[in-house]
């Protein structure tokens, strides 16, 4: 009787097992606290009055971490006051977001609204997880978004998936007080400037375990985005190596930076292990005086208030073009992506009207002010106050920030450009070579990808970079 | 005839669930990719049927093929000095020493806490700039200047040094399990022959764990070969892919490591070099199987 009963429990595991594992239709529209769900529960008329009938779920998943609290603090604020019974559950998830999306919408339960960046857009997009905004804009949202809505950032094949809310700025961050160290009064605006000052801090400073610069070379196509990219676009060539004039790469604009960089460690003025440094290690680095500059975007002021509170005396300043001369602006980084509403909701008014509410002058004014990014949306940037927040003035937005085309997406084989200069970096070799080496496999990686159709050579003969300078101060 | 059928319903029924689990969990993922080799997919669009080009590509895919010789060096160094070292920390700590337990306890503590935290703890160790080592070395005037202990030259010996660490107390573990096994009146014989300590450990405890070492080192083989938690953390492959390893190289491919990442995800790619890197992992273990048969049959 004992065996039965043994087998039959173990039957009945196997059963339990087995239900688990499959898909049960008749529980995908239950509510989840576990998971939370998209199609949750109710059937509630989407503009029902307030207090009255069940309320509009909506689940609203993010990854930022930056601005956390203060989302969950306006979402509440949305679901107290707002007036179609909506109610907005926001889910931060800081790791696995990728994923935990994919997941989501492979299985039905995607959240009603997203968001996507610079890197998951186009991915989403061709998942068709986004919902094209184009019939829900007005015209008053289409003027004031417009300046920022861009082909391959939040626009594709003519339809808008998302709307911008802030960016970045790229510039050089310095310390004020290392630089008065080596007696240098003002911050370098040529590469020349820029490998002299690591020169003279180093020789200042070495004693006290101080360098002049550093780059976080772990991941160092993340390291050259954030550096080589707004030298070289300062300058009037694109920072990512494609040359919109010609639709194809060519990476010999590169050469003179890295040269420069180059020429910095084989000085001996950078961070030792720069090879193995992270961005956070290399801010902990500055935030405690070791490191007189490093190039990075407008996210630094709010690093050194929160995560890595710092006494030193830190400023920003605009990044050196290669000889002085202008011909361009810095990109305008990240600035396309914010919310985005699931293509698989079934309460998109619903979401739209959330979004509404999200994209209002009042919340980005008031984002902006609070210092959890600067506004890419010229009206409200146009407005607002200066952020509340140490070293921001440095970062806000001039004449010499823009937005450039996008590079196409491409795949390409062997070392990518970060990898490939950085190896040049470290144990030298012919510039010459690695640059034509990485003409030829970028460009047939191109070729590859136009041909079955998965991205566009956009080709403009006429880009003059020079003529970006200003845009983003229209008002 | 019916408490036959019983039993077999008891035993099937028990092994369900696992051999649910290793279906859905473990064969299915297999085949999963293996579908994906002769693709070209990226995680979206089309799947473009692209035959052998996938394997083409792998064959003159040079990050590829020095991730395959960093894996040889990485899991060589890790396999030469942590088997002997836990053998003999095994044979040291299976005698009646005082406060035995605990130093057990030590050398395995490694072996529970998560890779991911070791690997910061390391980070926090070895960096050249404020790391742990390099100002103890540099206090005590050992070195004169600080070493570059993640730079291109010791990027491999340190992540080799991490894998030994954490793996010494597991492997000493399994050996003091073989160590118990190995019968007492064989040492006194020995003793009353006049036979010395090092005597003793060459001809009869080598020997009488053979059965027992050849299935840890094939364990110790597979488990270098595939390791790539604790490097994808202290150095995600770098500098310069000095420390990427095979299956760290297909992890990148097929789950770009972090936003921002340099690689694009490829399933097809990932798959195919998925797929080839299993089997030069199985190629290596049956070739040691094959030649460590003799270890089996010493007694």
């Amino acid at each position: 009787m004992k065996k039965l009963s043994a087998a039959l429990s173990a039957v009945t595991l196997s059963a339990l097992l087995l239900s688990a594992c499959s898909g049960n239709n008749n529980g995908a529209n239950e509510p989840s606290a576990a998971a939370p769900n998209a199609q949750s529960s109710d059937k509630a008329p989407e503009s029902a009055p307030a207090d009255k009938g069940p309320k509009t779920k909506l689940v609203f998943w993010t990854f930022d971490r930056h601005d956390n609290e203060y989302i969950k603090e306006r979402v509440d604020n949305y679901n107290k006051t707002n007036q179609d019974n909506i109610e907005v559950e926001v889910t931060a998830m800081t790791e696995n977001y990728v994923q935990s999306v994919d997941i989501a919408f492979a299985s039905k339960q995607a959240p009603d609204i997203l968001r996507p960046n610079q890197d998951t857009t186009i991915p989403f997009v061709k998942k068709g997880y986004l919902e094209p905004l184009d019939g829900y804009l007005t015209e008053e949202m289409k003027t004031k978004f417009g300046p920022t809505i861009q082909d391959q950032a939040n626009q594709f094949d003519g339809k808008i998936y998302t709307l911008p809310n802030f960016g970045y700025t790229l510039r050089l961050v310095y310390n004020k007080d290392l630089f008065a160290k080596a007696g240098i009064a003002n911050p370098p605006t040529t590469l020349a400037e820029m490998v002299d000052a690591a020169k003279k801090i180093t020789e200042a400073g070495k004693a006290d375990g101080q360098y002049g610069f550093a780059l976080n070379f772990k991941a160092p196509k993340s390291a050259l985005d954030r550096s080589a990219r707004e030298i070289l676009q300062l300058s009037g060539i694109d920072g990512f190596g494609y040359d919109i004039r010609t639709g194809k790469f060519d990476f010999s604009g590169f050469k003179p930076v890295i040269d420069a960089f180059k020429q910095m460690r084989d000085d001996g003025s950078m961070l030792p292990g720069v090879e193995s440094l992270d961005i956070d290690p290399l801010r902990a680095q500055f935030a405690q005086g070791k490191i007189g500059m490093y190039l990075s975007y407008s996210a630094e002021p709010g690093v050194y208030q929160n995560q890595f509170p710092t006494e030193i005396n830190w400023g920003a300043a605009q990044a050196p073009s290669i000889d002085g001369n202008i011909k361009g602006a810095a990109g305008f980084a990240n600035s396309g992506q914010w919310l985005a509403i699931s293509s698989q909701s079934e309460k998109k008014d619903a979401a739209w009207k959330f979004l509404t509410y999200m994209y209002s002058d009042e919340l980005l004014k008031d984002y902006h002010e609070k210092g959890y990014g600067l506004s890419a949306v010229p009206s409200i940037a146009a407005q607002a106050n200066t952020p509340a927040i140490n070293g921001v003035e440095g970062f806000l937005l001039t004449q010499y920030d823009a937005l450039w085309p996008l590079p196409p997406t491409v795949t390409v084989q062997g070392l990518n450009y970060g990898d490939a200069f950085f190896k040049y970096v470290l144990s030298g070799g012919s510039l010459d070579d690695i640059v034509a080496d990485l003409n030829k496999r970028y460009n047939e990686a191109l070729d590859k990808a136009v041909a079955a159709g998965e991205t566009k050579a956009v080709v403009d003969p006429g880009f003059d970079p020079a003529k970006l300078q200003g845009t983003m101060l229209t008002k | 005839m019916r408490m036959k059928w019983r039993v077999h319903v008891e035993n099937y029924g028990f092994l369900l669930p696992s051999f649910l689990l290793t279906a859905v969990l473990g064969i299915y993922p297999i085949f999963w990719a293996m579908r994906y080799m002769f693709y070209d997919y990226k995680g979206y669009g089309d799947m473009i049927y692209i035959g052998f080009d996938n394997f083409t590509r792998l064959w003159g895919d040079e990050l590829f093929w020095e991730a395959v010789r960093n894996t040889i060096v990485y899991a060589g160094g890790k396999i030469a000095i942590t088997i002997p070292l836990s053998l003999i920390i095994a044979v040291i700590l299976d005698r009646g020493l005082k406060g035995r337990n605990f130093l057990r306890a030590l050398y395995f503590m490694p072996t529970v806490i998560s890779t991911a935290v070791i690997a910061v703890v390391f980070f926090i160790i070895f960096n050249s700039y404020n790391g742990l080592l390099n100002q103890f070395l540099l206090k005590n005037r050992l070195i004169s200047g600080a070493i570059d202990w993640l730079g291109p030259d010791y990027a491999m010996l340190t992540v080799i040094i991490l894998a030994v660490w954490g793996a010494i107390g597991n492997y000493m573990l399994l050996f003091l399990a073989g160590l118990q096994s190995i019968p007492g009146d064989l040492y006194e014989s020995a003793e009353i022959d006049g036979a010395s300590a090092i005597q003793k450990f060459w001809k009869i405890t080598v020997p009488m764990l053979g059965p027992v070492m050849q299935m840890i080192i094939m364990l110790a083989i597979t488990v270098s070969l595939k390791g790539y938690e604790s490097i994808m953390v202290l150095t995600e492959g770098g500098p310069v892919g000095k420390t990427e390893v095979m299956y760290l190289y297909v992890y990148k491919l097929l789950f770009p490591v972090s936003t921002g990442s340099a690689m694009i995800q490829e399933i097809g790619y990932g798959s195919a070099v998925g797929f080839a890197t299993a089997i030069i992992v199985g190629v290596i273990t049956g070739f040691y199987f094959m030649l460590s048969r003799r270890l089996n049959k010493i007694y």
